[in-house]
């Protein structure tokens, strides 16, 4: 088990070195953070880019940027924005909680829509519940997060006014950007805990169960679900990396001051040292995210061992 | 005679009650512009906050005109135009309390004009000042390096906002980003970048103390969203009302939809380097084939005024009398015929693709450019590429968007770094004779003998066809019927002092 642990971390560190060596090379094509700066508004002479190019520090080599952003990433200084001026880990720091707090629960609202009406169309399989689960999930995955972000805003903030449109301030505003992005991945996850379960069901073992006596409710539960559980976790495992990407959309549309809305701002105004910090934190998080998953599936289906 | 007394006393105590600042306005605005350090910044999202927070020595008023800030005169000491002397306010201090005075401006634009300035974006505008001298207390002496006839227009711009010598050396750079003080309005207690600011009424204002006690600026990127929280009464002023949503707010009950004309133009630049463009027939034909009026009733939905030059009515050099190209597709046909132009000659047009209402605009440029036998294609961009690297570069089509504020309200502005020979979004155009008026309007402090300059250079922008002037726009904000005195800056500077908040 540690000798996996160990082997799976080396093998992140080279990841995060292939993000944050793409990220920062593909940034730096996009334009130049000195020009950006006068927003289209006055014209920059030569030498006047060259010293704002010098006062960042773009005006050295390639290399010796990314260099100096991994000397610093080691000692947890993720460099200073340029445009705000902030040291970057600080505000990556403050925004981390808002992005985390959301995407937990989009998971979370996902996970309890998805299980319940998984194991309820598996069950009654073909029936007509089964059908309206399959209809209901459908209907998620064609809904674009930014229209049903703005959707839910003008029925549950405008019209009926149980929630605020927008903002970070209290329970109360997690709940229509959460359930955003928590509805679409919930019709995802539903139709694979569907199918994954009535595989399960088809299984030999499970025929077993039953012959031997066992209770419908004990088989379902105690010996289907937890094997049909394995793929949906690798599978939100891997959406909690699109989850992230869902929520830049989602926090532009609610102005959710979190990770995407840092990143697409630092995009914006070629803000190299956030965009590499931002992507940083959240490649690490992810491949967090991965681990655990790993490691989870020891504990559902005991036949799997690290080692 | 005693309930006189008691009723009067009673009077002048509420009185002074009323007079106290109070309530609490909510303002959502689309952008942070994440630093608050007036030297580091372009942003008109700066603007419409630093104006509350900052004072210059002279102010842009909500009718664009100059007045005093904190000079309350100014003049030329000598013949030749090299020393500008101001005269200070005397009792201002800012927010920290530490005073005002000529020690102040000459620290502020010593920041500006030294390497500190030079890391940011605002030096560029004030290159023409050498240096800053005390006289005394409460008077300083700009010392002249080059003749600019627009510096007392530049000194109410952000970059000559006048900032506190002590708070700004005794902390670190990111705390005065973070937490600026000046000597303005309102005070700055709270910063969450990408969610809010606060402001508290700063009740020794040397222009008085403002009606309101506390504004909360909220920064909501989306435009439905901003609208939304508008509806849900949960905020009292909204900018940046996009115009597909205008017939909203103004059908919102208890809101209202307040446009005003802003300075920024839009036009559709010629590439000069670029066949068929490179014609003067052929852009005539252009012109004529365009319909702006048309434009500006169907897709602005009126939300837009005629320009027949790439400035507006505000600007120092507009001509009230200059008429742009009639809407006559026979005679472009024509034109193109004489130019020699085959039917289904390709025409690029280049625009930036985040602008919704824009992207229509195009589309319905292109579309009467059809009518006429050309054949056009849209290409669309990322903003930051677009004026920075492609029009720089001169990889634009035929005809290319360009929208230009113009934040001295001077034709100079925009007329010299778009149309001078060389200039860096001027890769393409060169007209020696234009190039000289330039340099002239620059020379000489004579405002009328500037604007009639400027009204010829005007004059050659419109005859050589160097861009297609289309429309100035029109900024829409909304406004919830509790807020009175609120009057919609052109330039998007807030003036909150007048505004007050009811139930």
């Amino acid at each position: 088990m540690l000798r996996y642990l160990i082997r799976r971390l080396f093998q992140s560190i080279f990841v995060l070195i292939g993000i944050t060596l793409f990220v920062s090379f593909t940034i730096r094509l996009s334009g130049d953070p000195a020009v950006a700066m006068f927003q289209g508004a006055s014209a920059p002479t030569a030498e006047q880019l060259a010293t704002i190019r010098k006062a960042l520090g773009t005006d050295r080599p390639f290399l010796t940027q990314y260099a100096s952003f991994l000397g610093g990433l080691l000692h947890g200084d993720l460099g200073t924005s340029f445009r705000s001026g902030q040291p970057v880990a600080e505000e990556v720091a403050h925004r981390f909680p808002a992005t985390l707090s959301l995407a937990l629960a989009a998971l979370a609202i996902s996970l309890v829509l998805a299980v319940p009406l998984g194991v309820l169309a598996a069950r009654r399989h073909g029936s007509l519940s089964d059908l309206a689960i399959r209809v209901f999930s459908l209907l998620g995955l064609s809904f674009p997060n930014f229209w049903l972000g703005i959707m839910l805003i003008l029925i549950f903030a405008v019209r009926v006014r149980w929630f605020p449109p927008s903002g970070y301030a209290g329970p109360a505003s997690l709940v229509l950007p959460s359930l955003t992005l928590g509805l679409i991945l919930a019709s995802t996850t539903t139709r694979l805990v569907r199918s994954s379960l009535l595989d399960v069901l088809g299984e030999q073992y499970v025929t077993t169960a039953r012959a031997k006596g066992i209770t419908e409710q004990r088989v379902l539960y105690r010996h289907a679900l937890r094997t049909a559980l394995i793929p949906v976790i690798t599978f939100v495992g891997l959406q909690f990396g699109a989850l992230l990407g869902g929520v830049v959309i989602v926090e532009q549309v609610f102005a959710w001051p979190g990770l995407g809305s840092l990143a697409l701002n630092a995009i914006s105004f070629r803000d190299y040292p956030m965009l590499q910090g931002t992507i940083t934190v959240l490649a690490i998080f992810i491949a967090a995210i991965n681990l655990l998953v790993d490691l989870s599936y020891a504990l559902l289906d005991p036949r799997i061992r690290y080692s | 005679m005693k309930r006189t007394v008691l009723a009067l006393v009673a009077a002048v105590v509420l009185g002074l009650a009323f007079a106290q600042p109070s309530g609490t306005l909510t303002i959502a605005q689309q952008q942070d512009p994440q630093s608050w350090d007036p030297i580091d910044t372009f942003y008109l999202a700066w603007g419409m906050i630093g104006s509350s927070i900052f004072d210059g020595l002279v102010h842009r008023g909500l009718d664009m005109k100059i007045g005093p800030g904190l000079a309350t005169s100014w003049e030329w000491t000598d013949a030749s135009n090299t020393r500008l002397r101001f005269h200070l306010r005397k009792g201002v201090t800012f927010q920290d309390g530490e005073p005002f005075n000529a020690a102040a401006v000459k620290f502020t634009f010593d920041r500006l004009l030294g390497p500190e300035g030079a890391k940011g974006p605002q030096q560029a505008n004030y290159t023409s000042i050498d240096h800053v001298e005390v006289v005394d207390d409460y008077t300083v002496d700009f010392v002249m390096k080059s003749p600019d006839p627009v510096i007392i227009t530049k000194l109410a711009g952000y970059g000559a906002m006048i900032v506190p010598p002590k708070y700004v050396t005794d902390n670190p750079p990111e705390t005065f980003n973070k937490m600026p003080i000046g000597t303005g309005p309102f005070k700055v207690t709270e910063y969450v970048p990408d969610d809010h600011l606060t402001l508290v009424a700063n009740p020794d204002y040397w222009g008085g103390a403002p009606k309101v006690a506390k504004v909360i600026f909220r920064f909501i990127p989306e435009p439905s969203t901003r609208v939304a929280e508008l509806q849900a009464g949960r905020a009292d002023i909204v900018q940046g009302i996009p115009i597909s949503l205008a017939d909203t707010v103004s059908k919102t009950a208890g809101v209202k939809l307040d446009p005003v004309g802003s300075p920024t133009v839009n036009a559709l630049r010629f590439n000069f380097c670029k066949a068929p463009t490179d014609q003067l027939k052929v852009r005539e034909a252009i012109a004529h084939a365009v319909d702006s009026q048309g434009i500006i009733d169907s897709i602005l939905q009126g939300y837009g005024i005629p320009i027949a030059s790439f400035q507006s009515s505000m600007s120092l050099g507009y001509d009230p009398n200059l008429k742009s190209y009639s809407y006559d597709p026979e005679l472009s046909k024509k034109l193109l015929k004489e130019a020699g132009i085959a039917a289904g000659t390709p025409i690029g047009i280049d625009f930036i693709g985040t602008d919704a209402t824009f992207r229509e605009v195009a589309q319905a440029v292109a579309s009467e450019l059809q009518a006429v036998g050309l054949k056009p294609t849209l290409a669309t961009h990322e903003t930051n590429t677009y004026y920075n690297d492609l029009v720089p570069k001169n990889t634009v089509g035929n005809l290319y968007y360009s929208g230009w504020g113009g934040w001295t309200l001077d034709f100079d502005n925009t007329a010299y770094l778009l149309y001078h020979t060389k200039q860096f979004w001027n890769p393409c155009y060169s007209n020696a004779k234009l190039d000289a008026l330039l340099e002239q309007e620059r020379g000489t402090y004579d405002q009328a003998k500037r604007a009639v300059i400027l009204q010829q250079i005007a004059q050659i922008e419109h005859d050589d066809l160097i861009d297609l002037p289309l429309y100035q726009s029109k900024n829409l904000w909304g406004v919830a019927d509790r807020v009175q005195g609120f009057v919609a800056p052109a330039d998007d500077r807030l003036d909150l002092t007048t505004v007050s908040v009811g139930n």
